[in-house]
């Protein structure tokens, strides 16, 4: 499955970029996500407790970054699973500047196994992009007021 | 049929005498069964298509309160042996299968690890706690890609996708070809099929220490194969297992198997000392119990303009999933020796490559290779009768072998035992009202509707079979037994679930002996109890289980008669036996019956010398060739233009299974298999996503034919004995879907033939049809759907 | 197919089970007639600490008339829905709805308002919900609250209620007998691939269009509304409104119907309905 989309935030790609790279930043604005820790040089771990009306779950997971160009782009591989399945994903993310503000865009080929795979292949789409649009709309607002936040 | 009495119960609609009691609920299934101290595992599986297993942690599952004990594969591989595969295909390369995951799994549903524990819901919840860290892998999806030569590796170890290839090959193709008017080419995809029987599949194992024996009760359509398979999995000799097979919800092929979980949980409940019971949940058995078809072939038929066919090509691809289940690639080889169809087709070459991909093993699913068959040359015959501007039924009748050829041998080295296929064709067209019909569609094609007629005419394959072309045998094992009390205890070494053999073996058995249905049992499915038998599959039990029956009747009858002979003073040969009663000839005033030589058999004070005490008999029969049950189904349907809709507005249905015991459960088969073709024509596949992950686990995705969706059938049927058994029987488990496919789906290709449409593949899901009209009529081209795989 | 572990408390009364949830918070669950949850509970795709049944609270389940509105309890089931007089008359809508849901045992123990607060994007009632303007009256710790059903489906499984509220009512106009439901359904589950509800006000001129089974959520379908709004409802006027019906809307697709054939369906259901409910005008 194939997810992407724009977004634009009102902030220059170099400062976008900076806090992409920044733990503390993105736990704040990914849905659900209680805990993000740096284990490595470009690599996190992470737990999220994502849930979509009754059908809660928690994930635990690895996230590598290569291909790392600052400002420009960089590629982000994420696996994970929890009791209803696992999720893998490899995304590309560029960043390129619009006047004042960024236009970043994504494009990720997801692939989500066991239960969530079996009994929501009809959402599953709408969920993803659901969540990645929850993600920026947060992850916009902390880099545009740039409010470190408190963990 | 002939014998000496009759109660008239052969070919009496009866219903069944099994129906009450599965009706009233008071049937005993497989998760019925109590035993004291009885354990309950639950199967961690893969959600990995194709993974390397790093890790696996059970501590906590161990831990918790209640479980008997967590085991993974390299507990349990090392103790048992592997899942057997019973074709004997040259050059087959077949993976080891294990019990458990290896190192690595290779299809999600894959088992893993096993839990046992005090109850069900303790053994789920220590699912929960196990850890098992995968790497996944490439996975292999598409059988095609899988051939080519940078594909991932469905089993690396195996260094290659192909599983084996099978070349059927006779009479001079490239000549014929040659001397083709015209070829008529169509590849066609069969796809993959879940059977979903309602009960799924489970088992209770229980070992007696003291004995050293061994007693399985599993909800299968196999208990004899598996008596002869097990001991090679568990290390218990033949004689020290028993299976018992219950009732048994729906097998339609999926229980044709040995399958892991009866193998671990009898080696689970010699290793722990408790009994075992495994029941299987709905989503493991859509992605753990075996799938059905799964071919992709590419078919020539070459013909003469005047409509003669005269050589079939095939060049196919099986997609059998990771493993070998029991008959895994037997299943597409039928579907080659069934090619020909009804047609006196002179030469044929059928190339079979059986690719493994990450998916569950396919294997016999109803019908089993046959409805391909059916499928692809009944297509081929309408393409043909288009391209010739020929009328389909004429076209057929054009090939039909005629009566007085039978026995007739085909091109791919069958002989066909009997037949009159242009009876059947013409009692179909005149059920259905074929000229009628025909204007039917004229008017409303008029009137703008995509309105079409369907005809298949089919033959198969049934009554397995000789035993040398048989796995491991294909006769039949029958005991019949008089009881002292004059009641008689039926034994029949086939195994039904479903078919209704207690009817009408009793049907058989009471008419033949001159004894009430009602005093006549009907013992199946125990190998305690029927020491032998080869089980129900293929259509086979009626034409060789029933044959094995009437053998043992026959000698019993022939026993009786010296015994009422010593009772009456006279000899055997001056007996005569009519409608249970035996006398001297010309003296039937005095006549003895069953009851009295019931007692005196097992008093034995009254027997002559050499005579042994008793009237039991049983026997075994070896069929010198299979059946071949033929007819014709006729559909008309209309396609919805604007959704893509098929409507079933005619279905006839003319069958010839020859002799019918009883006419009722015949109907019901026919019905069944019909509902299960419909099924496949118009919406049932199996998807799995380009990953292997399985979308259709649940009834919530994958969908079954309902009440709703079965049109009124007009059914009938004609009568053409078989030579290949006494009662002339051929069999008709499988018929209805045989016939069905290609009847219902030409009726839709042809509903939509004045478009300019010439094939689609099956399922003809509406979205499917809505598209290739909007392509032809508002000339859109159509982006493939991602999601309509 | 087994569920996780959970305490199970059965309330008499709807200010007890308030309380209890309050109590419980997230780790609470309400249990209606089941046929959401169930399932839920047995994949273990939810796993609540404590399960609180409002199926004994007494008097949770009606259908009344009531200051000129129909007012609908809770714990009404959709079979009872589907057998109203009341609502035959008054509201047609709701039973013609409720006849495509699921089979006899389904409405037998599902009800209206367990439905929609499920808010599966393909449910049936949604579309009704939003067609027929219907309210929400909510209990909660901080007592009685009434959300509109605009506002109410927020995204797919997710509504406008607090975890710690309670569904009480739902409330719904007096309708003419000018409504229609038409839906294609998933072959396997019976949910809707896309489900079109119609109330056409004739003296008004004036349609609403509630969609279902589509989007990652039901829907009103403006942009037919406003092309309809004071136009007389001949054909070609009906089937240019419907043409619109899945504008602005990102269709889902999955193996049952690809995006591309949910909005034709949506179109198609549309217009059909609309031409339905006009003839029973
Ligand atoms: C086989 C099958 C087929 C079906 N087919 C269809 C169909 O064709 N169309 C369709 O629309 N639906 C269908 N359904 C779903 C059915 O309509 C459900 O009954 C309904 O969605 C939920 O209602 P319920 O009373 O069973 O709720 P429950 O399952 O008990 O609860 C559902 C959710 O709502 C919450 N909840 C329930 N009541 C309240 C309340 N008063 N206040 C706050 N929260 C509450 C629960 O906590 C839970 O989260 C089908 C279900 C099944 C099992």
């Amino acid at each position: 499955m194939i997810i992407q989309g724009t977004h634009t935030i009102a902030a220059a790609p170099a400062h976008v970029f900076d806090r992409l790279m920044e733990p503390a930043f993105l736990q704040q604005a990914i849905p659900g996500c209680e805990k993000l820790e740096k284990t490595g040089e470009d690599e996190y771990i992470a737990h999220l407790k994502l849930g979509i009306g009754s059908i809660k779950g928690s994930y635990a997971g690895k996230v590598r970054l290569t291909d790392r160009q600052p400002p420009h782009k960089f590629t982000m591989h994420l696996q994970g699973s929890g009791g209803p399945g696992f999720v893998k994903g490899t995304s590309a993310i560029e960043l390129k500047a619009e006047g004042e503000a960024t236009e970043l865009h994504y494009s990720a080929n997801v692939q989500v196994g066991g239960l969530i795979a079996a009994v929501g292949s009809r959402v599953i789409e709408a969920v993803a992009k659901k969540l990645a649009g929850e993600f920026f709309l947060k992850f916009s607002a902390i880099v545009e007021h740039d409010v470190k936040p408190e963990r | 049929m002939k014998s000496g009495t009759s109660n008239g119960y052969f070919g009496q609609a009866l219903k069944r005498v099994e129906d009450p009691r599965l009706i009233k609920g008071i049937a005993t299934y497989v998760d019925d069964l109590r035993l004291p101290g009885l354990l309950h595992a639950a199967i961690l599986r893969s959600p990995h298509a194709h993974a390397r297993i790093l890790g696996v942690k059970t501590e906590a599952a161990k831990n918790l309160p209640g479980v008997a004990g967590v085991f993974t594969g390299t507990d349990i591989n090392p103790a048992c042996g592997l899942v057997p595969c019973a074709s004997s295909m040259p050059g087959l390369k077949a993976p080891r299968h294990t019990m458990l995951a290896g190192d690595r799994v290779y299809f999600v549903g894959h088992p893993v690890v096993v839990v046992v524990a005090a109850s069900p819901a303790i053994a789920r919840d220590a699912l929960d706690l196990i850890e098992v860290d995968y790497d996944s892998l490439p996975a292999v999806t598409n059988p095609e890609k899988a051939l080519e030569k940078d594909s991932p590796l469905t089993h690396p170890d195996q260094g290659t996708n192909v599983a084996f290839t099978w070349l059927l090959a006779n009479g001079d193709v490239d000549g014929l070809f040659a001397q083709a008017d015209r070829v008529i080419k169509q590849r066609i995809v069969h796809q993959r099929l879940t059977p979903m029987a309602i009960e799924p599949r489970g088992c209770v194992a229980s070992y007696h220490a003291g004995e050293g024996s061994l007693t399985l009760w599993t909800s299968t359509q196999i208990p004899h194969l598996l008596r002869t398979l097990l001991p090679g999995v568990i290390g218990v000799a033949e004689n020290k297992i028993r299976i018992i097979t219950p009732e048994v919800g729906g097998g339609f092929g999926s229980k044709l198997d040995l399958y892991v979980e009866e193998a671990m949980c009898s080696h689970l409940a010699m290793r722990l000392g408790s009994p075992v019971k495994w029941i299987e949940g709905r989503r493991e058995n859509a992605m753990s119990t075996i799938h059905g078809r799964d071919q992709i072939g590419d078919y020539e038929l070459a013909v003469k303009n005047d409509g003669t066919v005269l050589a079939i090509k095939a060049r196919t691809i099986a997609d059998i999933g990771s493993y070998l289940q029991l008959l895994t690639p037997t299943i597409p080889t039928l579907t080659g020796l069934m090619i020909c169809g009804c047609y006196k087709l002179k030469a044929v070459r059928f190339e079979l490559t059986g690719v493994y991909t990450n998916k569950m093993a396919t294997d016999a699913y109803r019908g089993a290779g046959r409805p391909e068959a059916t499928y692809a040359i009944e297509r081929l015959m309408d393409l043909a009768a288009a391209e010739l501007g020929l009328d389909p039924a004429k076209i057929r009748q054009k090939n039909f072998p005629k009566p007085g050829e039978f026995p007739f041998q085909t091109a791919t080295g069958l002989m066909y035992d009997s037949g009159n296929y242009q009876r059947a064709l013409k009692k179909a067209q005149e059920l259905a009202r074929w000229d009628a019909l025909l204007r039917q569609r004229e008017q409303a094609r008029q009137a703008g509707r995509l309105f079409g007629i369907g005809l298949s005419t089919y033959v198969e394959i049934c009554g397995l079979g000789p035993s040398k072309i048989m796995a491991a045998g294909g006769w039949e094992w029958g005991c019949v037994r008089l009881e002292m009390s004059g009641k008689v205890t039926v034994i029949t070494g086939t195994t039904p679930h479903g078919q209704g053999q207690e009817t009408s073996f009793a049907q058989i058995v009471g008419d033949r002996l001159g004894v009430p249905m009602e005093d006549i049992v009907v013992l199946r499915g125990d190998t305690a109890s029927a020491h032998y038998g080869r089980d129900t599959y293929g259509s086979r039990a009626t034409a060789v289980g029933g044959t094995a029956l009437i053998m043992s009747v026959d000698k019993i009858i022939a026993k009786a008669k010296i015994l009422a002979g010593a009772l009456l003073g006279a000899s055997a040969k001056k007996i005569d036996f009519r409608n249970g009663r035996f006398w001297v000839k010309g003296k039937p005033k005095n006549a003895i019956d069953w009851k009295r030589l019931g007692q005196e058999a097992y008093e034995a004070k009254n027997l002559p010398a050499n005579l042994e005490p008793g009237l039991e008999a049983s026997s075994f029969f070896e069929p010198k060739n299979c059946t071949y049950p033929f007819g014709t189904h006729i559909v008309a349907v209309e396609v919805e233009r604007e959704t893509g809709d098929v409507k079933i507005v005619k279905y006839v249905a003319v069958d010839d299974c020859g002799p019918q015991v009883n006419p009722l459960l015949v109907e019901g088969q026919v019905q069944g298999g019909i509902a299960h073709s419909l099924g496949q024509v118009l919406f049932e596949r199996t998807v799995y996503d380009e990953n292997g992950q399985l979308l259709t686990g649940e009834f919530t995705d994958y969908p079954m034919p309902r009440a709703r969706d079965i049109p009124e059938y007009v059914i009938g049927s004609t009568v053409t004995p078989s030579p290949s058994n006494p009662m002339g029987v051929k069999g008709v488990g499988e018929a209805g879907t045989i016939g069905a496919n290609p009847a219902i789906a030409n009726a839709v290709m042809d509903a939509l033939a004045p478009l300019g449409i010439r094939h689609l593949d099956l399922p003809l899901l509406p979205e499917k049809l809505w598209r290739a009209i909007e392509e032809k009529t508002a000339g859109r081209k159509m982006k493939k759907p991602r999601s309509q795989s | 197919m087994i569920p996780a572990a959970f305490d199970y408390s059965r309330p008499q009364t709807l200010e007890e089970a308030v309380n209890l949830l309050a109590q419980h918070g997230e780790a609470a669950k309400l249990l209606a007639g089941g046929h959401s949850l169930i399932p839920a509970l047995k994949l273990r795709l939810a796993q609540p600490k404590t399960v609180i049944d409002i199926g004994r609270i007494a008097d949770l389940s009606y259908i009344r008339e009531q200051d000129g509105r129909i007012v609908v309890g809770a714990m009404t089931t959709h079979h009872a829905i589907e057998t109203s007089a009341l609502l035959e008359e008054k509201c047609p809508l709701l039973p013609e709805v409720a006849r495509h849901i699921g089979d006899v045992q389904v409405r037998n123990r599902g009800t209206l308002a367990g439905s929609i607060v499920h808010a599966d994007p393909a449910a049936d009632w949604p579309a009704a919900i939003l067609a027929l303007d219907a309210e929400m009256e909510t209990v909660g710790p901080d007592g009685p609250r009434v959300i509109a059903a605009k506002k109410f489906f927020v995204d797919l499984f997710q509504t406008a209620l607090r975890s710690d509220e309670i569904l009480r009512e739902i409330r719904f106009p007096v309708t003419a007998k000018s409504v229609a439901y038409v839906k294609t359904v998933q072959r396997a589950s019976g949910f809707a691939i896309a489900g079109v509800a119609v109330v056409v006000d004739a003296p008004r001129m004036t349609v609403s269009v509630g969609i279902t089974g589509v989007a990652a959520k039901a829907y009103r379908a403006t942009a037919v509304e406003t092309k309809l709004a004071g136009q007389s409802l001949s054909a070609e006027n009906m089937a240019a409104a419907a043409a619109k019906a899945a504008n602005r809307v990102e269709p889902l697709g999955d193996i049952h119907a690809s995006s591309e054939y949910r909005a034709h369906l949506a179109q198609l259901n549309t217009r059909r309905a609309l031409v339905l409910a006009a003839s029973r005008a």
